[in-house]
């Protein structure tokens, strides 16, 4: 097992240069080991580690691309900097890097905030962008039937606007400052069947799609005043699905 | 398996130059006479999906209907990046479930990948991503392990597969005497598994900068009866170390070796020029084209008896026909 152990400790040392001991636990032999060890302070070594830390924020740039736009530099810097540091940006597949960096970025704004809106919202269109590409529209008349079960859609999302989307959007592309939050709310809905993907919530799609958070039945739906045109949109979107 | 590396050699059909393909290219400069081969990185038209524990690979169909589009008949091969061939833990085979619907698809003439790792098992036992390619350490161990899977492959695929000599930056790793070094643990691969080396002159040159030895004294050393593919490709200083950038035209050093090795190489079946598709922009569409023509130039120049010309060409439409 010398080669798995020396890829493991090697590999360790390059992604996560914390100044621990990566061939601890690991059986080396003792020219590995003082192969790995030497490598500290290499030049060598520190090209390897910036190349690295180089192509994973590349790819990390890349994958949350609007939500670092609307952030400050230094804001940037530093969610690169702690991502990359912590092991992050080596997803080879832009959708993986993005799910797993935008909610490490979600955890770190302030909320609410028009950078977590962007945030969230970048992270919805990702969802249901990828869903659309194997979404196909469901037979409708399923709601009718007794035992239909809908919940949420696994490629749908909603994100909250403390501010006219417009205004929030146009300040991002302008990179001028974005508008006061406001109490206010514009909610948008997405879902991989929705035209552009998304959609301005009604209050009474987003009143059904708060009630989706377990699986319901259409039947018990209709019974609790949500009409069919409504639920028949949302699946047709692909913001609700059927459950079986 | 030895013999089976005969087999493969003799099937490599001279295609000549080629480029990868990129969906921000123009399509003109697939269509325009300048290239004879494609060179495709499927994961580059691929999702991932998760099915189970697993993650699988999906190829997207629009991209693959473009791709073909935009490729108009050419020959293609295949470049593959994700499958880790050395890595002890195991390989990618999400990446090869892929590749046999790809093929399915849209045959190929060939199939490479790079020789070395980029996933690894972590002290909790899960399956990494190290971020960037690492070279594998000249021993018998990753010899058999990259032997053995190549050997796989080559029957999987029924195409030749080759292999690509990596650049890196790293100081030579611990060995085992029989291996040697880098030069020596393809060399064993190649021996005993019947596959052939992509060899990418722009990682030699690099490697022979950033670790200070003879360029061509290292090709002179290497297995060119089995390379059937060469790569060039521009790269930049930083730091202290010439980098393998992808990000330019090819450097003079280069060229000079290109020129040295492709008459040692028998079976070779063409060049790539190679490039980062960040890059493209700035290299230009005529920029491309430049060192296009000028890799054709060492090509038909390449020595009597092995140009690109009528006494290849049945071979070659034989081959590609056979795929096709």
């Amino acid at each position: 097992m010398a080669l798995l152990d020396f890829q493991t400790s090697l590999a360790q040392l390059v992604r996560v240069s914390d100044g621990g001991d990566p061939s601890k636990g690991v059986s080396l032999t003792p020219g590995e080991r003082r192969y790995l060890s030497d490598l500290a302070g290499n030049p060598a070594f520190c090209f390897t580690v910036k190349v690295q830390r180089s192509w994973c924020a590349g790819r990390a740039g890349k994958a949350a691309y609007l939500t670092l736009s609307i952030l400050t530099s230094e804001q940037r810097d530093l969610l690169l900097e702690h991502w990359v540091g912590s092991g992050g940006g080596t997803h080879s597949f832009v959708g993986a890097e993005s799910e797993a960096f935008l909610q490490f970025i979600a955890r770190r704004l302030p909320d609410p905030s028009h950078e977590l809106t962007i945030c969230r919202m970048e992270l919805a269109a990702l969802r249901s962008s990828e869903g659309s590409l194997i979404f196909q529209r469901p037979p409708l008349s399923r709601i009718d039937r007794a035992d239909c079960l809908l919940r949420r859609g696994r490629n749908a999302g909603v994100v909250h606007f403390y501010a006219e989307p417009e205004r929030v959007l146009n300040a991002l592309l302008k990179r001028e400052p974005c508008p006061a939050i406001s109490s206010d709310v514009t909610t948008l809905i997405f879902g991989p069947g929705l035209d552009r993907l998304y959609t301005r919530a009604s209050w009474s799609e987003m009143a059904l799609y708060d009630r989706l958070q377990s699986s319901v039945s259409a039947a018990e739906l209709v019974a609790e005043g949500f009409t069919r045109e409504t639920i028949a949109r949302l699946v047709e979107g692909g913001v609700l699905e059927y459950a079986e | 398996m030895s013999g089976s590396g005969a087999k493969f050699k003799a099937a490599i059909p001279q295609l000549g130059i080629g480029l990868p393909y990129f969906a921000s290219l123009p399509a003109e400069l697939y269509q325009c006479g300048a290239i004879d081969f494609v060179e495709i990185t499927p994961e580059i038209m691929c999702r991932q999906r998760p099915a189970g524990d697993a993650i699988e690979l999906e190829v997207v169909p629009q991209q693959m209907v473009r791709a073909r589009s935009t490729c108009a008949g050419l020959p293609v091969v295949v470049h593959g990046v994700e499958l880790s061939i050395g890595s002890a833990h195991g390989w990618n085979g999400a990446y090869l479930k892929m590749l046999d619907t790809f093929q399915e698809m849209w045959p190929f003439v060939w199939h490479s990948e790079h020789l070395g790792f980029q996933t690894f098992r972590d002290s909790d036992g899960r399956t990494q991503e190290s971020g960037v390619p690492l070279p594998l350490p000249p021993t018998s161990e990753a010899a058999d392990l990259v032997a053995r899977r190549s050997a796989t492959i080559l029957e999987r695929y029924g195409v030749p597969f080759l292999l690509e000599n990596p650049a890196y930056y790293l100081p030579d790793p611990p060995s085992d005497p029989e291996i040697g070094d880098d030069i020596g643990l393809m060399r064993t691969i190649l021996k005993r598994s019947g596959s052939m080396q992509l060899l990418d002159l722009h990682n030699v040159y690099c490697n022979a900068v950033n670790h200070h030895f003879d360029p061509f004294a290292a090709v002179d050393r290497m297995p060119l009866d089995a390379v059937a593919e060469i790569h060039i490709a521009g790269g930049s200083w930083d730091g202290g170390f010439w980098m393998d950038a992808h990000d330019g035209r090819v450097p003079e050093p280069v060229w000079e070796l290109l020129e040295y090795t492709l008459p040692r190489c028998p079976s070779v079946g063409g060049i790539v020029f190679e490039m980062l598709e960040d890059h493209v922009p700035r290299l230009g569409a005529d920029g491309i084209r430049q060192e296009l023509t000028r890799a054709r130039n060492v090509w038909m120049n390449r020595g009597q008896g092995d140009g690109y010309g009528a006494t290849r060409l049945p071979d070659f439409t034989r081959t590609v026909s056979a795929c096709l």
